[in-house]
């Protein structure tokens, strides 16, 4: 699926790499990951399950296994639109990006309480 | 950029799966005290029986105050998988001694998540908690003073009916 984006909205940089990115769009509230060929519009919830599934995969146990299944893993959350279907280079990648993201929240967090405490 | 996370959640991802693992852990303490309300039925100590059942719903309230917390603070409560109960013990003495082991677990994983909320500067959560911590005293008092009734009475001649008679009279109401 492809999304074609027609909304006018600021999107900021939240994480990027050379294979996708992810967006915050404030007046949405919400994040677009921009990954595997669609941009998928992801909330709150929905975000934190993708990181979930992702960071479930066990990439190296994959990696070791000799059976002729194709590495394909397919993500599904559970109530949210979208779905992946991966390569393990694919999935190794996302990860990079998710976790990179949710250190750029993370300070991003940081920021806005020092910023407060500052402020008060 | 707005905040986002903070926004949706005032506890953090990592005290949130402590608290769901807390709300596990007391839905195992109330599984294992029914277990123990049972097993002193069927073998006769029928006040131990009815201070056990005290304890398992006291253990489901502490269950649901956790798992509301969870939500109110924006967090994913998550239904807790609770198998592997004993169902069998070796002696009354036994009973009385893993409840106080139960106890002593639950206190060290509250303590837990007390270093963790320390850690993170979340006075919000550790306000929640010291109503946990306090009641640990108590419930550890009673598992403690429990297993005192078996020294001092001994279990000798009529000594565990005087036993289970007392454990039902066990009350902490300590002003400090």
């Amino acid at each position: 699926m492809i999304t074609t984006i027609t909304t006018t909205t600021h999107w900021t940089d939240v994480f990027k790499t050379s294979a996708g990115a992810i967006y915050q769009c404030d007046a949405e509230r919400c994040w677009y990951v921009d990954f595997a060929g669609k941009v998928a519009k992801f909330d709150y919830r929905c975000l934190l399950k993708l990181r979930k599934a992702v960071y479930h995969i066990d990439i190296e146990q994959t990696l070791l296994n000799t059976t002729k299944d194709p590495d394909v893993e397919i993500i599904f959350i559970c109530a949210c639109d979208h779905c992946y279907v991966l390569s393990l280079l694919q999935i190794i990648a996302l990860k990079e990006l998710l976790e990179g993201t949710f250190v750029m929240l993370e300070l991003n967090h940081i920021l806005h309480e020092r910023l407060c405490s500052i402020a008060s | 950029m707005k905040d986002l996370l903070r926004i949706k959640s005032l506890i953090s991802t990592e005290i949130e799966a402590l608290l769901n693992q807390q709300v596990k852990k007391e839905a195992l303490s109330s599984s294992i005290y029914l277990s123990m309300a049972s097993w002193c039925n069927r073998n006769g100590y029928d006040f131990s029986s009815d201070y056990f059942f005290k304890q398992a719903e006291e253990e489901r309230v502490h269950q649901l105050k956790f798992y509301k917390y969870i939500l109110d603070m924006g967090g994913n409560a998550i239904s807790p998988e609770v198998t592997g109960i004993k169902q069998e013990y070796n002696s009354f003495r036994e009973v009385f001694e893993e409840a106080l082991d139960q106890e002593i677990s639950v206190t060290q994983s509250i303590k837990n998540i007390y270093a963790r909320c320390m850690k993170e500067q979340d006075f919000v959560t550790m306000e929640f908690l010291n109503w946990f911590l306090k009641e640990q005293r108590e419930e550890e008092y009673k598992a403690r003073r429990a297993l005192e009734l078996f020294e001092v009475i001994g279990e000798e001649g009529t000594g565990r009916w005087q036993i289970d008679k007392n454990v039902g009279q066990i009350t902490y109401n300590s002003e400090a």
